[in-house]
């Protein structure tokens, strides 16, 4: 017992010693383990520095990434006004300052003109912490062609940090309204997926529905009630060549390719006023029935493996989106059930989720995704009159028309797929509806 | 020993006597020969003889008690003897003379035996002195042998016995020793015992200490090392901008070098099932977390860190 107070402050010594190798040995050598399960969803900070710019046409590639990467609701942007400096290339980054100013990743690049007028663009993904560079590449192409340069930049970008395939360098397809009473003119236009760079495809002063891109890029196919009467075309975009598909008694509708580019599942009524789903063999104009209900079955659209139809269908009452095998007599499977009316359904190019129109409980269309693995169902837009959801190609962002006020013209807009990041495209002339994503572009 | 010194007293006396009586014949024998004219020159001789063998057999013994005995027979004699020369015989001298000469023959007979028995006497006296001389002797030398070997036996007896003793005396103390030594053996066990329970009980104490504080320790070190490793975990969490890659079944570790602040280093990737982006989100994650929250209680940072990138959904 009295050992005990004299051994008690060398003891504490060792002990304390001994505490810390314990400590200090494990985590040198065993290492501490630390475990992380969960991060956040909080946009990458990134500097996009101007690009050392050709005399061009004024294209500012910096600023159109800038833009790609912000509008897709993953990266906040360093102001330029707060950039540190302006290094066109790695060599001039001074990680330290882009690191200090907040900035994750720093873009630098330029537009350099070469052989036959052409422009390269060339860029360097740099890591602001490691010091290390990502990726570096150059795209080449005409004048006019710039902004496409930067949309490809984008994409490697948006790659390169998120993992998923950029879809910037893609297109859409809109029906755009323009003039009143006899001037009324429906437009057909095509344009980059950030709204810009639109052509026409086909005016009609006949009302244009549902377009629809092939999934190989080349055909679009619609809705025309030319003479009065509903029609489905298909057109080549690079020609306008235009072929009428289907043209029978009754309502002929909401065409949707099938992966394969091949056929077109499409909503017909005939004669018996009960619209139904068929699918159109292209290249010998084939129908097969594949619904078979009293009620209205439309606006199919395809499972990426081409397996299955949904479909929208009032067969419960209120509109519900079901799903039905591409082949004739298979069963029908209710797919929806929040809500009392789930419409235009659009299945994403992995399949898992399905976008549509719901209406909430105040009376409000808005844009939802139910995800078909786990069933859960999320609320995106914040309506009042949100229609025609269409995926972006990597499944990231949904495209949809809105009318944001009562008497407003419709406008198009963008959601990421987890709601987060909402984004109106450039204003058009008129009013636009009906978005059609089109595929990656090969 | 007084023993023997009354036994030498008793001796010597019983000599005296013996010798003075001797004398006392031999001279009365003497005067008796002279008488008769007979042999006298051997008289001394015999005295002589008796003497030194007396005084050798007595040894040392110088004691005055027998000279003053003979001197009576010595004065004696003179009213007997006739110095003149012998008258003739008659017959009745001659009768007488034969009666005498009778006489005389029977008294020289007489003296001749007496002589005889004197000397057989003295044979004897002296066969029983040097008998007894020898017995005496004997027994002197009995008695030396004896005292001698008593001497030595109680020489040996006390050599064996100083032996014996100094044996006891050195068994005594080599036992003493053996006991001393035993005896410090013991204690020095017993104190190496003592000590080595006081050690143990040291030890155990420590060690319950130990444990306690140990246990203490670890439980707050466990404690604030799993506080610790939560506020890791939370701030790397909360710097990953997991990118949508990032799903259950990726998992990729990271070896985290961190200097002494908790400044991130270096950052290496190790296994990991993840795609570019995850790659880069990671690292970035980590070092976008650094400085790293300090551990608990001073203790330094460890060099090294594993962090498991393992979303779970």
């Amino acid at each position: 017992m009295n050992a005990t107070p004299r051994i008690t402050p060398l003891l504490r010594i060792f002990l304390a010693l001994l505490t810390a190798a314990w400590l200090a040995a494990p985590a040198a050598r065993a290492q501490l383990q630390i475990q992380i399960t969960s991060g956040v969803t909080n946009p990458v900070p990134i500097a996009v520095v101007p690009f050392a710019e050709a005399p061009a046409d004024g294209t500012d590639v910096a600023d159109v990434v800038q833009h790609d990467l912000v509008g897709s609701g993953r990266f906040t942007e360093l102001a330029r006004n707060k950039m540190p400096a302006t290094p066109t290339n790695a060599a001039d980054v001074k990680f330290a300052d882009w690191k200090a100013a907040g900035s994750d990743y720093v873009v630098v690049g330029q537009v350099t003109p070469i052989a036959g007028g052409q422009l390269a663009v060339d860029f360097n993904l740099l890591n602001a912490l490691t010091g290390q560079s990502i990726t570096r590449q150059r795209f080449t192409g005409s004048a006019s062609a710039l902004r496409n340069a930067a949309h490809r930049v984008s994409d490697v970008i948006y790659q390169a940090i998120t993992g998923i395939r950029g879809a910037f360098a893609t297109r859409i397809a809109y029906v755009a309204v323009v003039g009143q009473g006899a001037d009324q003119r429906f437009q057909l236009v095509i344009a980059d997926a950030d709204g810009y760079n639109q052509h026409l495809i086909l005016e009609s002063r006949f009302p244009l529905m549902s377009p629809a891109w092939s999934p190989d890029g080349q055909w679009i196919s619609y809705v025309s009630f030319e003479n009065h009467l509903s029609a489905v075309y298909v057109q080549r975009v690079l020609t306008g060549q235009r072929t009428c598909v289907s043209m029978r008694a009754g309502i002929n509708g909401a065409p949707a390719w099938s992966p394969d580019s091949r056929r077109l599942a499409l909503t017909l009524s005939g004669d018996s006023g009960h619209p139904q789903i068929y699918i159109l063999d292209l290249s010998n104009q084939h129908l097969t029935r594949i619904t078979d209900s009293p009620a209205i079955n439309t606006e199919a659209t395809w499972s990426p493996d081409g397996r299955y139809i949904y479909f929208t269908s009032d067969r419960a009452g209120e509109p519900q989106i079901y799903r039905i095998g591409a082949t004739p007599g298979s069963p029908t499977q209710r797919i929806t059930f929040t809500d009392e009316y789930n419409a235009g359904p659009h299945i994403s190019a992995d399949g898992k989720l399905l976008a549509m129109v719901t209406r909430d409980d105040s009376g409000s269309y808005r844009i939802a995704v139910q995800n078909l693995v786990t069933g859960e169902f999320k609320m995106l837009t914040p309506g009042r009159l949100d229609q025609s959801p269409s995926f972006a190609p990597n499944g990231a962002t949904i495209m949809y028309a809105a009318r944001p006020g009562r008497g407003q013209e419709g406008i198009l807009a963008t959601i990421s797929v987890d709601g987060l990041t909402g984004l109106s495209l450039k204003a058009t002339q008129g009013e636009v509806r009906d978005p059609a994503w089109g595929p990656f572009i090969q | 020993m007084t023993e023997s010194v009354r036994d030498r007293w008793l001796s010597i006396g019983m000599s005296v006597l013996l010798h003075g009586s001797l004398i006392v014949l031999l001279a009365l024998g003497w005067w008796h020969f002279r008488q008769q004219s007979v042999p006298a020159p051997s008289v001394p001789i015999n005295a002589n003889v008796v003497d030194a063998r007396t005084l050798k057999g007595l040894g040392t013994a110088s004691t005055p008690a027998p000279t003053p005995k003979p001197a009576p027979p010595q004065a004696q004699p003179p009213p007997a003897i006739q110095p003149e020369g012998p008258p003739p015989p008659t017959p009745d001298e001659l009768a007488m003379r034969e009666q005498a000469a009778k006489a005389e023959a029977e008294h020289e007979e007489q003296a001749q035996r007496e002589l005889l028995a004197r000397q057989a006497a003295a044979q004897a006296r002296e066969e029983a002195r040097a008998k007894a001389q020898a017995a005496a002797a004997q027994q002197a030398e009995a008695r030396k042998a004896e005292e001698a070997e008593a001497a030595a036996q109680a020489k040996s007896q006390r050599l064996a016995e100083a032996r014996k003793k100094a044996a006891a005396a050195k068994l005594a103390a080599q036992k003493k020793l053996a006991q001393e030594r035993k005896l410090a053996e013991e204690k020095k066990l017993a104190e190496q015992q003592a000590a080595a329970e006081r050690a143990a009980r040291v030890a155990e104490l420590q060690q319950s200490l130990q444990e306690d504080e140990r246990a203490a320790a670890a439980q707050a070190a466990s404690g604030a090392l799993a506080s610790w490793q939560m506020a890791v975990t939370s701030r790397i969490q909360n710097a990953w901008i997991r990118p949508p890659t990032a799903q259950p079944g990726i998992e990729c570790v990271l070896n985290v070098s961190l200097v002494p602040g908790g400044s991130v280093t270096g950052v290496s990737i190790g296994r990991c099932n993840g795609d570019d982006a995850v790659r880069q989100s990671i690292q970035t994650a980590v070092y976008n977390a650094s400085p790293l929250p300090p551990p608990p209680n001073g203790i330094p940072f460890p060099r090294q860190l594993i962090i498991t990138f393992k979303p779970t959904h």
